[in-house]
């Protein structure tokens, strides 16, 4: 959607944004366009309207929110780290995407001369006693999987504190995005986190469209819908067979690695490639769905539907399987509040936030749209989670290709962006709520494209899971938020 | 647990027993340059390309397949059917210029000359992943049931000091350059390296940009490369395979002589 943005004070930021919290609003991202400003953008979790508020800055020091708005503090170190501001106050200021080799370089996003990076030598969080002892892993991992250093201190075989230091695939998106030309933005949006395209391309092309006034039509709506949730599908069972692998449940593991070639074959339909790359576009989609590839994805779809059902119900009778889960890796519900954890995590753990609420798309369908959502937060809350949301994104795929109007896949946009104008994209994506923010420039260049990945709210509470849990059942927890490594680091 | 046995029996063997040749008809693949000639003074490929891999010159096109992203976008705007799509899972190249195509590489690339493979009938693979979550999924991929990669003697080991191939997906930024190299340093002789994906083999969209995720090319010898954005599984089978047949590359580093370690 299209926004403006809000003048806000720095003495009643505080206040203002503690306010927006008690009152139904959660902070979707705090970020700057070049170092002369913060931007704080709150989301209103029931309608999804939006607030963008502008703190003008002249220092590069400014107060920090985390002491009393923890889940600021992840955002705060990210402005620290690409416009070079300091948040005074903050209880652990570290970088989380430059590494050594960035020293004495200017903040990639910043306008301004003189703030040169310094100090880039990493401290971890030293837990010191009788019987303690460090296990450093990472980046590279044993195993197919991004890289990113863990640090774990430990009693025996009890995980004290976790810290995760990420970055490692900082490739410069963001700038990268605010170089190109708008057309070319989505396929970069894609490839910042490349498991998730298609909620990247679908933000971006929100936040495009909204800047030039244009609507889609009804039929690129509900196949954008298809897509995502085909994702989502892929993805939650992708993620729901490495839980059993790492529980050592294998039968289900490759039953379910089988099964996830469904929604593959899906995309593979409607886009021409599993990953559904270049199906989104600003305007509507790549390519038009014909009637003979309707019916063969309803059929694939159903088949999906009774082939999962055996599966699923063998996942959650096996009591070794459940009592490997209960219990493991847990996140309170006020912990999960006060770090502000999205998506599966979130919901795990009481919160029942789903961008997908808001979605005009799902009036009228068949089936109604619930949030799933657990109180738990455990390990098997998010592997529950998972379970029903695969049955609600079948529901909604046969629902969208149902309701599948006659109509034009996709408008023309114009060139050149409106000047100094500002959109915002939310996205439910498989991980979470998902933002991208764009404002352009005088001439209709873009000025600043932010992106908001859920992993980078929930990246805290993994580390809060992992406390007073065996160091074996890491790979349990990490499998079950499934964070994206990339998406964080842009 | 008799269900369970019971259900997994009836489902029955679920891997594919040819190695396909081609993807399906549904899906675009990577694009490839045919013999029509273009139409005149036409540049529309090379201003939809987001990844600069499209060039014309002389009025002839040339794609460069290790910085495309198969989005499609060329073969869209195309208006002489120049540029059309290509389903074949045989992407792979050993040399670099390999993945160039043109007018002239359409009649038929030589086959490579048949190496002495150093690595007999397997090959244990390192998966070095550097920002490519979608490659990372399609590696994964390739070792399940549907495309079981471990029954050609192909396994993924945890260490590079197993490893006789190192396979990298996405555009090594620079915090991880330090990393990639004492990884390849670990491995013992002879070893070769994979470069997976179009990140992998020139940064794909990241490429060109402070982080210097410009792909594995300016850190490493690569001795196979297989573009897409991600590159199938049957893409990347059909390359391990070919790197299999690969002599390796000798670094002074070999596998201790256990017989001369102190007892």
């Amino acid at each position: 959607m299209r926004i403006e943005l809000l003048p806000l004070a720095m003495e009643k930021r505080k206040p203002v944004v503690h306010a927006a919290l008690h009152n139904g609003e959660r902070l979707g991202l705090i970020t700057s366009i070049d170092g002369n400003q913060l931007l704080t953008v709150l989301v209103s979790t029931l309608t999804g309207a939006v607030r963008c508020f502008e703190t003008p800055l002249v220092e590069k020091h400014y107060p920090s929110l985390t002491p009393t708005i923890p889940q600021a503090h992840w955002f705060e170190r990210t402005v620290w780290d690409m416009f070079g501001l300091l948040p005074e106050g903050h209880p652990r200021l570290k970088r989380t995407h430059l590494h050594e080799p960035y020293t004495n370089v200017p903040p990639p996003l910043s306008s301004r001369a003189g703030r040169e990076l310094e100090n880039h030598a990493y401290q971890f969080l030293k837990v010191e006693g009788d019987g303690l002892y460090e296990i450093p892993v990472g980046p590279i991992h044993a195993g197919i999987i991004e890289p990113a250093h863990f640090r774990f201190s430990c009693f025996g075989e009890v995980i004290v504190n976790l810290e995760v230091q990420l970055g490692y695939v900082h490739r410069g998106v963001e700038k990268n995005l605010a170089e190109s030309h708008w057309r070319k933005t989505g396929f970069i949006a894609e490839a910042a986190a490349s498991d998730m395209p298609v909620a990247n391309a679908v933000a971006n092309a929100i936040a495009i469209e909204s800047l030039f006034g244009a609507s889609v039509s009804r039929r690129s709506a509900l196949l954008r819908g298809v897509a995502l949730e085909v994702e989502r599908l892929g993805m939650h069972l992708s993620d729901l067979g490495g839980l059993a692998g790492d529980v050592g449940y294998l039968a289900i593991a490759s039953s379910l690695g089988r099964l996830r070639a469904r929604p593959l074959r899906i995309a593979d339909l409607l886009s021409g490639n599993r990953f559904m790359r270049g199906f989104i576009r600003p305007g509507g989609v790549s390519r038009d769905l014909p009637e003979s590839l309707l019916l063969e994805i309803h059929a694939t779809v159903r088949e999906l539907r009774s082939e999962l059902a055996p599966v699923l119900s063998f996942y959650l009778d096996n009591q070794v399987a459940i009592d490997r889960m209960e219990g493991v890796g847990k996140v309170s519900p006020s912990l999960a509040r006060d770090f502000g954890l999205v998506g599966v995590a979130g919901r795990a753990s009481g919160n029942d936030y789903d961008c997908r609420l808001w979605n005009a798309d799902f009036a009228g369908l068949r089936h109604e749209f619930t949030v799933a959502h657990d109180g738990a937060g455990d390990v098997l809350a998010r592997a529950k989670i998972r379970i029903m949301e695969v049955g609600t994104s079948l529901n909604i795929v046969e629902d969208f290709l149902s309701n599948l109007v006659p109509g034009k896949h996709r408008t023309d946009l114009p060139d050149t962006l409106p000047a100094s104008s500002c959109a915002i994209g939310i996205v439910e994506s498989h991980r979470g709520e998902l933002i991208h923010l764009l404002i352009t420039d005088e001439s209709g260049g873009i000025k600043r494209y932010c992106i908001k990945d859920p992993s980078v709210n929930n990246w805290t509470g993994l580390a809060i899971a992992v406390r007073n849990n065996y160091v074996a059942d890491f790979p349990l927890c990490n499998k079950s938020f499934s964070l994206s490594y990339g998406g964080h680091d842009l | 647990m008799l269900k369970l046995l019971s259900y997994l029996i009836s489902k029955g063997v679920a891997t594919n027993k040819v190695i396909a040749d081609s993807l399906d008809e549904s899906c675009t693949g990577l694009p490839t340059v045919t013999d029509v000639s273009c139409a005149t003074e036409c540049n529309v490929c090379v201003s939809a390309c987001p990844t600069d891999a499209v060039a014309v010159a002389d009025g002839a096109v040339t794609l460069d397949r290790g910085a495309c992203i198969g989005c499609n976008l060329c073969v869209e705007v195309c208006p002489t059917g120049t540029l059309v799509n290509d389903r074949s899972t045989s992407v792979w190249s050993y040399e670099r210029q390999g993945l160039v195509r043109s007018k002239s590489s359409f009649a038929g690339e030589p086959q490579p000359a048949a190496q002495t493979g150093a690595f007999g009938q397997s090959l244990a693979i390192r998966v070095l992943s550097t920002g490519c979550a979608a490659c990372d999924l399609e590696v994964a991929a390739a070792g399940n049931p549907i495309f079981d990669l471990e029954r050609f003697g192909i396994g993924v080991v945890v260490s590079p000091r197993f490893a006789d191939a190192l396979l990298i997906t996405g555009p090594v930024p620079k915090a991880l350059h330090a990393a990639v190299l004492s990884s390849y340093e670990a491995m013992a002789d002879p070893k070769i390296v994979i470069a997976c994906g179009s990140c992998a083999i020139s940064g794909g969209v990241h490429a060109h940009g402070y982080a210097e995720a410009n792909g594995v090319t300016d850190l490493l010898p690569v001795d196979v490369f297989i573009p897409g954005c991600p590159p199938h599984p049957w893409q990347i089978i059909r390359a391990l395979l070919a790197a299999k047949k690969l002599p390796g590359r000798r670094q002074g580093n070999p596998m201790p002589d256990l017989g001369k370690l102190p007892a």
